[in-house]
């Protein structure tokens, strides 16, 4: 069911805290500790390096790449209090914008959905959610910031999918509305409306009972609901569904051994890839009574996917 | 009346045999209960004798369990109650007529008690927290179940009830602490994130409502304002973990005590000014072993001292005397006048100089000394000669030290360091180096009055390792990661959540990519022992990086060397191995439907009977059967009616319903794949489709080629039909009459929506759409541009609108301008190719700076000719246009 595609030897001088692929599966980021972000040409089994990226003074914490239509364009975010958006011309990476409007490390960076437009959602650990909007008129970069989303800190952000299959059919022509989730030290998960010119919290998520370390919203294809996954240094992700994004309803999917770090939802929002302080990762969908199971059971062997 | 006071403290008690673990002083300030295990005391304070036996009344005690906690009622209502837990029970005593009678006892929790708190007004409240996680309320007059019952989720190690207002009360967990209102019981009012370590105490401010005091493992004991959890209003660091830290009733004092079960070096009483929290305001010297328990003793009316009173593990029970001065020293001005302090003072002197058995300050260092330093054994230990020989062994490196200590160590005055020739084997230039390093210790450490003789051993040890590695192997490179001095100094690494280093992220359309930390397989399973289950063993902020950099002063903490670290104690390694950064790549597209290679087989032109024939062979190829067996359905359900106009699938009582929930079924278990292909097909809008019917019956079998797409426009790929498109081609009239639409230009789905009868589909239809959306996005990531164009052809909404450069046309003779080639008023076709001369009705082209358009084919043609426009305007149209769009 799964086989390695490849394995890359990143030459990262300090632990990775982020890899990604880009949208045709043609190339994979990288960022580390080190200070720097790596690009790899992946395509066919190859591993590449494209370019090496330096302009952060501080381990780089996530990246995210842009849709193609816009571009080339991958973003980071880091300890050093600065978001870079990078842009690739004639092979070569260079800084297209920085943002150093944060006054803490801002742990988070996420691309809206391409049919909204260039849009960049930042999570930092001020408290505050940056919402950075490309402006094609002006080529600059509007930024709009939620002050204090969460007290402490934000530790993630994620976008909800533009296209949902709930939107209104009376309304063909209508604006798709732009909407993120949140998570931060303040134990809540967040969800947040774009009402004009401004960011209104649509609902708070109670649950958790320690710091939110990751939210990612699933694209929930050919459901016709909202899902949301939260994890939590509680040990504990959580499934968050709602049918109008103002009631949601938890289900815990499980509790861990260790704190849980990281989500990721798949393509089609059928399967949750979790993993955390204990270097497993574990993937999740649910069966047709609707239980959340674990499909990658280590100890069977069956779709075994270690760190190693 | 006065007791024997020996210096600045008298011995209340002395007992062997008591082996209390918990102490507790009475609101009057008369009685102390001393509780454990096999005994319950109670010494009376009040009355001074030296016979033990009068003084002390003992009450045996037959429980396997030890008294975990121990209190009195704080109000005089209930002045004579006592409470004392045991394992999961509580138990309420009643001191009567010189009696302690158990009046109440209850199983409170399911595990063990950690901690009890009486109301500080209420007479009959009672709080009580365990390892259950839960936070139990207790009214005495109905004690069968609590009042209230707090659920913290983590287990809770404290609760306290705030001294000023009567509705707060605070429990600590781990090292966070919950601010909890007894009015909203559900869930905590305030959350702290105090600590990284273990809070062991908690004590509000008897002065304000909002303050609190937490003491940790980390040493540190640290001041909130719970109006501004934020952060820390301040922070004070002392050298050991801290057991508990409690205000002064006078000034801005607080007493600290270190960890029981940790003996150290240290004195483990200190009294501090919360003003000024660089050093201790005084020490308590006096008992021979850790302090269990210390309390204030009710202030007498009358009385210029505050009284201490401790219990420790030497089993003796202490009062303590607070003299004006040192109130003073924690900024309390003590109302009486000057000339009577005076007079106190000269009296305690008097006092002093009576005392003649008194602990020395030495001979206590040497008793608390934890002699279980590693690579280090104590020869010799003489309190009169005041020396310690000590012998360390590191590697090949032996060295064996005197330390002598003058008359007034510690108080400014350092030990002297020696190293004795004969035994070590190490040369001058270490020996230098230790001498130099030992000195600069003691001397920081006696310039506090404080003890130095554990840190000074600890610390040679520590810089014996590093001499001995570094002229083993070279220095090991490490990178800086937190460097103090940096600009990032002011970072609140508290707040900052730690780093992530293992991660998996679903990428393009069945990637999945893996990052972690690498891993030794032989060491796999001694990993799995290292972090207990059941409790959380990673770290919440990165500022745990930094602790551990605190305590190595030698070198820069990084993430990875935080995990070395926690696999290897002592092992010098080389980082590097651990920091193998290794990405994989997983192909996980078998756990999805999707298939890239029936992706790229199905098609989605001609008559549907053809494409589902077409569609189930090419499922065959692949295996999948059970989509076999869809595509055949769905030919049968197509079927041979399907060119007759008036009964159409749609129109079938059975088809129609079947393909939907064939396509509802799809949807569910995630196949987009196969929901899209069917909605494509079967989806699709009634009228367009009836359309489409009625047009194929009009025209001949011969133009009717599968595969030629006779219904796309001349515009962007992305459209359905336009409807100028079929006026223009003279099929107005049949259109007309089956759909019954009286605006040609207005065929988007809202008006389909009036033709449909049943409301019910509208939400069926949208999620179609979102169904092929999806799939076009899949096709997109795979790269099969002409599959996902196949597929956007049948949305029934156009996805979005173009945006960018428009060409636009005058109408020759009515002179508007015309968008879709033709003009509104007139309907000709306003656009006439340079080349030909004929209108143009397909694919035309123009240059953007002259503006001259034609057929593509025509320009086409042309332009491998020359490269000049044809009308000759001179515009050097294909070189120009290059140049345009190039920055």
């Amino acid at each position: 069911m799964v086989s390695i595609l490849n394995s890359i030897d990143t030459g990262h001088e300090d632990m990775i805290h982020d890899a990604e692929v880009d949208y045709y599966g043609l190339r994979l980021a990288t960022c580390s500790s080190d200070n720097s972000i790596k690009v790899y040409d992946i395509k066919s089994g190859a591993s590449t390096l494209i370019d090496d990226l330096k302009g952060h003074y501080g381990p780089v914490w996530q990246i995210a790449w842009s849709h193609p239509k816009f571009g080339n364009l991958l973003a980071s975010c880091s300890y050093d209090r600065k978001v870079i958006i990078w842009k690739e011309q004639q092979r070569k990476w260079v800084k297209y914008y920085e943002y150093a409007n944060h006054d803490s490390s801002v742990n988070s960076v996420q691309f809206a959905p391409a049919e909204l437009g260039l849009i960049l959602a930042c999570g930092s650990s001020d408290g505050s959610i940056s919402v950075l909007t490309y402006n094609v008129g002006s080529n600059n970069w509007d930024a709009k910031k939620i002050q204090n989303a969460h007290a402490i800190g934000c530790n993630a952000v994620s976008w909800a999918p533009a296209i949902t299959p709930v939107f209104s059919s009376n309304e063909p022509e209508s604006q798709p509305i732009k909407r993120l989730v949140s998570g931060g030290c303040d134990n809540l998960v967040k969800v947040w409306r774009e009402d004009g010119d401004r960011w209104i919290e649509e609902s708070k998520l109670e649950v958790h009972s320690d710091w939110v370390r990751d939210v990612a919203w699933a694209p929930s294809v050919g459901l016709h609901r909202y899902t949301i996954a939260s994890c939590s240094q509680d040990r504990r992700v959580v499934i968050w569904t709602s049918n109008d994004c103002i009631d949601w309803n938890s289900t815990v999917l499980h509790t861990f051994d260790d704190v849980v770090w990281n989500l990721s939802w798949s393509l089609n929002g059928n399967i949750l890839a979790v993993s955390g302080g204990d270097n497993k990762i574990t993937l999740w969908d649910q069966n047709s009574e609707g239980n959340w199971q674990c499909i990658s059971d280590v100890q069977k062997g069956q779709g075994q996917i270690n760190n190693q | 009346m006065s007791p024997k006071w020996n210096s600045d403290y008298y011995i209340a008690l002395e007992c062997k045999d008591l082996q209390a673990n918990a102490m507790a002083i009475d609101s009057t300030g008369n009685f102390v209960l001393l509780a454990g295990r096999r005994f319950l005391a109670l010494r009376n304070l009040d009355i001074i004798d030296s016979n033990i036996d009068s003084v002390v009344q003992k009450f045996p005690r037959q429980s396997k369990y030890e008294v975990g906690a121990a209190e009195w009622n704080p109000t005089n209502y209930h002045k004579e109650l006592c409470v004392i837990s045991s394992n999961q029970r509580l138990e309420v005593l009643t001191w009567r007529m010189d009696e302690l009678i158990q009046t109440f006892s209850v199983r409170a929790h399911t595990r063990v008690i950690t901690d009890l708190n009486w109301h500080k007004f209420d007479p009959n409240l009672l709080a009580s927290c365990s390892v259950d996680t839960f936070i139990h309320l207790w009214d005495l007059r109905d004690s069968r179940r609590p009042t209230l019952s707090l659920s913290a989720i983590a287990e809770a190690s404290q609760v306290r009830w705030n001294k000023v207002s009567s509705h707060l009360l605070a429990t600590s967990h781990e090292g966070d602490i919950k601010i909890w209102d007894q009015r909203k019981g559900t869930a905590p009012v305030q959350y702290i994130s105090a600590h990284l370590s273990k809070i062991h105490g908690l004590d509000w401010s008897p002065t304000s409502e909002s303050y609190i005091c937490s003491s940790s493992q980390d040493h540190t004991v640290k001041f909130f304002d719970t109006t501004n959890p934020r952060r820390a209003e301040c922070i004070l660091p002392t050298t050991a973990p801290v057991w508990r830290a409690r205000y002064t009733p006078f000034g801005n004092g607080l007493v600290t005590a270190v960890v029981p079960q940790l003996r150290r070096g240290e004195n483990s009483l200190l009294l501090w000014n919360t003003a000024n929290r660089a050093t201790p305001m005084h020490t308590f010297v006096g008992h021979r072993d850790v302090v269990l328990e210390f309390e204030w003793r009710k202030q007498r009316p009358g009385d210029t001292d505050f009284q201490l009173v401790t219990w420790s593990k030497d089993q003796t029970l202490l009062v303590w005397r607070i003299e004006p001065f040192i109130q003073k020293l924690c900024g309390y001005e003590p109302v009486e006048s000057k000339d009577s302090n005076e007079i106190y003072g000269a009296e305690n002197l008097r006092f002093f100089k009576k005392t003649s058995p008194r602990v020395q300050p030495l001979q206590q260092e040497f008793s608390l000394l934890n002699v279980l330093i590693p690579n280090l054994i104590i020869l010799k230990m003489d309190p009169v000669a005041r020396n310690v020989l000590v012998k360390a062994t590191i590697n090949n490196f032996i060295v064996v030290l005197k330390v002598s200590f003058p008359s007034a160590y510690p108080h400014g005055v350092p030990p002297g360091f020696e190293v004795i020739k004969e035994g070590s084997n190490v040369n001058e230039s270490i020996i230098i180096q230790l001498l130099q390093m030992l000195k600069h210790l003691a001397q920081q450490r006696v310039s506090k009055n404080r003890t130095c003789l554990e840190p000074c051993l600890r610390q040679m040890v520590t810089t014996l390792e590093q001499l001995s590695s570094d002229t083993e192997n070279n220095r090991i490179y490490n990178r800086p990661y937190l460097e103090p001095s940096s600009l990032f100094a002011g970072y609140n690494d508290a707040y900052i959540p730690f780093p992530r280093t293992s991660g998996a992220k679903f990428c393009s359309v069945g990637m999945l990519v893996c990052f972690g930390r690498h891993v030794n397989p032989r060491r796999l399973s001694m990993k799995i022992d290292i972090a207990p289950r059941g409790l959380s063993s990673t770290p919440r902020a990165l500022s745990a990086l930094e602790n551990i950099y605190s305590k190595r002063n030698d070198d820069y903490m990084t993430v990875s060397g935080f995990y070395y670290q926690r696999q290897r104690s002592r092992v010098k390694h080389n980082y590097s191995k651990f920091t193998k950064a290794v990405v994989h790549i997983y192909d996980v597209l078998g756990l999805f439907f999707v298939n890239r290679q029936l992706a790229e087989e199905y098609i989605l032109d001609g008559d549907v009977g053809t494409i589902c024939k077409h569609n189930a062979a090419a499922s065959a190829v692949v295996g999948r059967w059970d989509l076999v067996q869809a595509w055949t359905l769905a030919e049968l359900v197509a079927g041979p009616e399907q060119a007759d106009e008036e009964n159409s699938w749609n129109n079938h009582p059975f088809g129609n319903k079947l393909m939907e929930s064939l396509i509802g079924h799809y949807a569910i278990q995630h196949d987009i794949q196969m929901a899209a292909m069917l909605c494509c097909i079967f989806g699709k809008e009634h009228d367009i489709f009836t359309r489409k019917a009625s047009l194929k019956s009009l025209l001949s079998p011969v133009q009717l080629v599968p595969g030629k797409k006779w219904f796309k426009s001349e515009g962007s790929p992305y459209h359905t039909i336009p409807p100028a498109d079929i006026v223009a081609d003279g099929w107005v009239l049949p259109m007309l009459r089956t759909t019954r639409s009286t605006s040609l230009d207005n065929l988007t789905i809202e008006c389909t929506i009036k033709l449909h009868h049943a409301p019910i589909k509208i939400i069926p239809n949208s999620l179609y759409e979102y169904y092929k959306l999806a799939y076009a996005d899949t096709l997109h990531r795979w790269g099969l541009i002409y599959h996902r164009t196949e597929v956007l052809k049948y949305m029934c909404k156009t996805p979005e609108t173009h945006k960018g450069v428009e060409f636009i046309s005058d109408c020759k003779d009515c002179m508007k301008p015309a968008k879709f080639g033709n003009c509104s008023s007139c309907k000709k076709v306003t656009l006439k190719c340079i080349v030909c001369h004929l209108s143009v009705r397909g694919s035309a082209n123009a240059c953007v700076l002259c503006g001259h358009a034609g057929h593509t084919k025509c320009l086409k043609w042309w332009l491998s000719l020359s490269d000049v426009c044809l009308t000759g305007c001179g515009c050097k149209c294909l070189v120009q246009t290059a140049g345009m769009f190039t920055p």
